[in-house]
């Protein structure tokens, strides 16, 4: 199964009885979506969204002998969109990471690959002016 | 920063002719258009040493420029873009042109549940021209078409997976019907003093020239 987000193809485990539910094997949570499940909740880099109690059950759960994570039931109680083909998902933006950035205009940090090769990321060239600036060849 | 499902192919040429002296990278997925709400290119952003966005623009045509297809042209842009920038990178947060929370506020605004499911329909459509897979492709670029029509970002990129040429024709079919039914720009005014805010531009054809002096000449 492939899960489409942040910009990156993650190849992940498909749980054995999903059916058109995307649950997400814990321990791949991180790559897969960049949230990773702390003790205040689901989080995202600085932002945390707290499991609702009656939910946690649910959505953590034992299969295959793994723990998933129930992630598209997540998503809908955060209002990220997302769309299945298949064996193919893709995430949307997660509407709090635009409204953190609305509060503090801190520019949404994110990681690209220069001609060169090399990973850049956005939040390495703090203490600089940048100028960012797209084109196309279309 | 190339926006562009063909990088680098697509993009090496025109990194090679620019021969740039600061960072250049590649985006194939869009992901930095989704993060900063930019539908259109070319586009940018000021951020300052804090990392805070001071200012986000679509249009920002560093000079005039001319955009060449077959016997025809369109003239965009102009050099107030480029002028304010230096402004700023000059004079910091003293520059008249960064922006007001309130304006930044109104750029950033969240955006509705038909553009993110449109942005997560496009990045499904990008995926499978990636794979090989171009009737899933095209199924997902109508798809976010469909979910986000004022997506000038998905609509081109999803033209251009049907040829260079279909995507040419697509835009000017579009620009001359919105040039003639909308009040809409293709871009939205910076906002920038000496700015040639244009709508959609009329295309000059090789025979613009002839035709515009026969018009003068019919009414002497």
């Amino acid at each position: 199964m492939i899960i489409l987000a942040n910009g990156m193809t993650n190849e992940v485990t498909r749980r054995s009885d999903a059916k058109g539910v995307l649950w997400v094997r814990m321990d791949e949570l991180p790559r897969a979506t960049g949230w990773q499940m702390k003790p205040e909740g689901a989080c995202l880099g600085e932002l945390c969204v707290p499991l609702p109690a009656n939910k946690r059950e649910e959505w953590i759960a034992d299969a295959d002998d793994w723990v998933w994570f129930c992630y598209s039931d997540f998503a809908d109680m955060i209002g990220q969109k997302y769309v299945r083909d298949g064996e193919v998902w893709s995430l949307g933006s997660v509407p709090q990471v635009r409204s953190v950035g609305l509060e503090s205009a801190i520019a949404p940090d994110f990681e690209v690959t220069e001609r060169n090769g090399n990973t850049l990321r956005l939040s390495d060239l703090r203490g600089h002016k940048v100028v960012l600036f797209t084109w196309s060849s279309w | 920063m190339a926006q562009d499902s063909g990088a680098p192919e697509a993009t090496d040429k025109w990194f090679d002719r620019a021969s740039p002296t600061y960072r250049c990278v590649v985006d194939p997925t869009h992901q930095i258009s989704s993060l900063f709400g930019w539908v259109s290119v070319p586009s940018a952003a000021w951020i300052d040493e804090d990392g805070r966005i001071v200012r986000s623009n679509e249009g920002t045509y560093p000079a005039p420029t001319t955009i060449r297809f077959g016997l025809g042209k369109v003239r965009v842009g102009d050099s107030a873009f480029a002028r304010a920038t230096r402004d700023w990178i000059e004079r910091g947060a003293d520059s008249e042109h960064v922006w007001s929370h309130e304006q930044l506020a109104e750029r950033l605004k969240p955006v509705d549940d038909d553009t993110r499911l449109a942005e997560a329909t496009f990045k499904l459509a990008l995926h499978f021209e990636t794979v090989g897979d171009s009737e899933g492709a095209w199924r997902h670029f109508t798809a976010a078409e469909r979910l986000a029509p004022d997506n000038w970002n998905y609509l081109r990129q999803g033209w251009t997976h049907k040829g260079t040429l279909y995507a040419s024709l697509k835009v000017l079919k579009r620009t001359n019907y919105l040039r003639k039914n909308s009040d809409k720009s293709y871009y939205d005014p910076m906002g920038l003093p000496g700015e040639n805010h244009h709508r959609y531009t009329e295309p000059e054809w090789l025979w613009t020239p002839a035709v515009r002096r026969i018009k003068q000449l019919l009414r002497r």
